[in-house]
């Protein structure tokens, strides 16, 4: 057992922290227009791509460069601990189609996506069709060598920004609703393709619902066997959920730090309750770091990402909205009034982490299938 | 970077969940029966009391990794031996010391030591003070260890069992306590070794809760496991009751709090003797923290799911609160782990 870098994890860190600090783009956090954010989004994500730290852990053939997940989530780390914007989300959606897509479809969809010259959004949760997403109603049915597709996507986040979709639709209707899930590549440009933001609690867009008029896709766009999109889906939110995909860590981290901040400006530093407050944010931030680390090293010893990523989902979730409880107490008045902005919304921010990627419920479900009790 | 067991890491958790397999508690009433000393000798000749001992270049036999290890495997068998106390706290000071005649005899089995704690079971006990003190994992041991302050520094002096004590009839039923209100006079202690240094005593305590914090993950897996498995038996309304969701989500919280306990400790065990010592303790209080606060809950759940029988002396559950209980309170709770990291993280100190 060791949580020391190897040799070359060291190296590897050593020279991306200083190619960080040379290439953060200056003033991204202070970008309020949504737009401009997105572009300077896209940007970055090329930036990192021309510098080899996109789809590290993908396989050499598909334009990875073959490393564990350990690099991954040593770019995640130090990306946060600097200061980076986001880092883009390729992962999950990548593996997807590397696993599941045809020769042509990698050739085609991998480049531009590893690159960001092609940014992707995930059309999976629909309103009736939440927690229990295999019951979606998006129906994709077949029309000569197309598929016409019918229906309302919700939670589709980066939907207003995207040019692909990886879409879940139901080709078939006669057989158990896992069964009759397909999947499909497209764009978000055809004809028929209307997105709308959803505004959250907070007051901000975060996310998008998207709806599918009779928008037409051509058969080869369609992603492994008719009726596998279920088992396509499963794989990507396993990895959805993975514990290289750590940025949040380091995000916590930051939060901490400023509330650790305002606890000071405040004078509450000298008081019992609050240094135990904030002594045990901390805790809660290093033992999320610490389970993420775990299954970080099973996976990269080669095991299938499985239900051990719902637990740090749940401690994640914890962690995040305890946070912003702690914050919301010390700042008391000051948060409601709009003194010290943004924290309300940080608030508001927090509340879905035990929803969205699955909520906690479905999260302690599969971790009862785990342990092998009954339906 | 490699946060998992080693192939030889994880051929003495075998050999340790062995042993802890055939002398742990699977009811109440084994604690009558159950040869300790069988026990105790089986741990002897695995070479498991020794692995605090040093070889010639001062590396420890076996690291903080190691004994975590061994003492998850005897906190998930709920094993009446005094492991922690003279294996690991008493060995280890004595070792620091450099009193290392004495510290074999406590790793070769022969005899043991315990250790002498404040009345809050927060720390060891510092001489010259008031009591009351207690010997904690004393059974079978002749002595406590604990510190006399000494112009050159603490240094470690053993307190005779014999006189002045009595057995506590105390929470954990597995391992041995005894209080002494009479006062202690430290000239008439006799001490052992060299005078420690702050850095012997923090890397000291690192151990001592790191391995108290593995105790804890033990006897909380193995009480979540067993709740599981009586949740997938116990029939009422003619289905299992682990087919209820309230009961699922009972035990998926248990589990989770659990594991998250676990990577906390692993950790915490591995920084013991790779990181320096302030960082160690940081590791452990941290890891300590979370085990206090999640223990009593995760035992709790497990009595809770058990219903009424959980709630019976005959019934093995509360051996396993009653344990974790006493694990909390053993070298400081949550508060006073969360007050500590507070001193460093928001001090500096």
């Amino acid at each position: 057992m060791d949580y020391r870098d190897t040799p070359q994890e060291a190296e590897f860190r050593a020279s991306l922290r200083q190619w960080l600090t040379e290439n953060i783009p200056v003033g991204w956090d202070k970008i309020e227009d949504p737009e401009a954010a997105a572009q300077m989004r896209r940007a970055w994500h090329r930036t990192l791509y021309q510098a080899g730290y996109v789809g590290m852990s993908w396989p050499v053939e598909y334009g990875g460069r073959g490393l564990s997940a350990a690099y991954d989530a040593i770019l995640n780390e130090e990306a946060g601990n600097l200061n980076a914007p986001s880092l883009p989300s390729v992962g999950y959606m990548g593996r997807a189609v590397y696993t599941y897509g045809s020769e042509e479809q990698k050739k085609h969809f991998l480049p531009t996506l590893l690159s960001g010259e092609a940014q992707w959004c995930q059309g999976f949760s629909e309103p009736e069709a939440g927690s229990d997403l295999a019951s979606l109603r998006t129906t994709a049915r077949l029309d000569g060598d197309h598929y016409v597709v019918n229906g309302q996507k919700m939670w589709t986040s980066g939907g207003q920004y995207a040019d692909w979709c990886l879409l879940l639709a139901r080709t078939d209707s006669d057989v158990p609703k896992h069964k009759g899930i397909s999947c499909f590549l497209v764009s978000m440009k055809e004809p028929g393709v209307t997105v709308r933001p959803i505004i959250i609690a907070s007051g901000e867009a975060e996310t998008c619902e998207v709806f599918w008029d009779e928008v037409r896709i051509p058969v080869s766009q369609r992603l492994g066997e008719p009726g596998e999109g279920w088992r396509i889906a499963m794989t990507t939110v396993a990895y959805e959920r993975g514990p290289a995909d750590i940025g949040f860590i380091a995000s916590y981290r930051r939060t901490l730090a400023r509330v650790e901040r305002l606890a000071a400006e405040r004078g509450l530093l000298d008081q019992p309750e609050t240094r135990k407050q904030l002594a045990r944010a901390y805790v809660r931030g290093e033992v999320l770091r610490l389970n993420c680390v775990e299954q970080l090293a099973a996976r990269v010893s080669g095991q299938q990402p499985g239900p051990e990523g719902s637990v740090a989902k749940l401690l994640w979730a914890d962690a995040e909205q305890s946070l912003q409880h702690l914050a919301m107490d010390i700042l008391g008045a000051d948060e409601l009034t709009g003194t010290e902005s943004g924290w309300l919304s940080s608030y508001f921010t927090s509340r879905p982490v035990s929803v969205y990627g699955g909520s906690a419920q479905i999260q302690k479900n599969i971790i009862a299938r785990m342990l092998g009790l009954p339906r | 970077m490699h946060a998992l067991l080693s192939d030889e890491q994880r051929m003495l958790k075998e050999v340790a969940g062995q042993i802890a397999g055939s002398s742990g508690l699977e009811n109440p009433g084994d604690l009558a029966t159950r040869d300790r000393a069988a026990a105790w000798q089986a741990l002897a000749q695995a070479g498991l009391l020794a692995l605090r001992m040093r070889d010639e270049d001062g590396r420890p036999a076996g690291s903080g990794v190691e004994v975590a290890v061994v003492a998850e495997a005897l906190g998930a068998g709920l094993v009446p031996v005094p492991y922690l106390g003279s294996a690991v706290l008493a060995t280890e000071l004595l070792v620091l010391a450099g009193a290392d005649e004495e510290a074999g005899e406590l790793a070769d089995g022969v005899s043991r030591a315990g250790v002498l704690l404040d009345r809050r079971l927060s720390g060891l006990a510092r001489l010259p003070g008031g009591g009351p003190w207690y010997g904690w994992d004393v059974d079978g041991a002749a002595e406590a260890l604990a510190l006399v302050d000494s112009p050159e520094g603490p240094r470690v002096a053993r307190v005779p069992l014999d006189t002045g004590f009595a057995q506590v009839d105390g929470a954990d039923l597995t391992r041995a306590t005894a209080r002494r209100d009479a006062p202690l006079d430290p000239a008439r202690l006799r001490t052992v070794g060299r005078p420690l240094e702050a850095g012997d005593l923090a890397r000291w305590e690192a151990l001592a809760l790191a391995a108290i914090c593995a105790d804890t993950v033990g006897v909380m897996r193995a009480a979540v496991t067993r709740a599981v498995d009586y949740a997938k038996e116990r029939v009422q309304y003619g289905v299992p009751i682990g087919s209820f969701q309230a009961v699922q989500h009972l035990c998926a919280e248990a589990y989770v709090n659990a594991e998250a306990a676990a990577s906390a400790t692993n950790y915490a065990a591995w920084a013991v003797d790779e990181l320096e010592p302030e960082e160690a303790l940081l590791a452990a209080r941290t890891a300590k923290a979370h085990c206090a606060s999640v223990a009593r809950e995760v035992t709790e759940t497990v009595m809770q799911v058990f219903g009424g029988i959980g709630q019976t002396y005959e019934h093995i559950a509360h051996v396993h609160t009653r344990r974790a209980l006493m694990n909390r309170q053993l070298f400081g709770d949550e508060g006073t782990q969360l007050l500590r990291i507070a001193d460093v993280r928001l001090t500096g100190e």
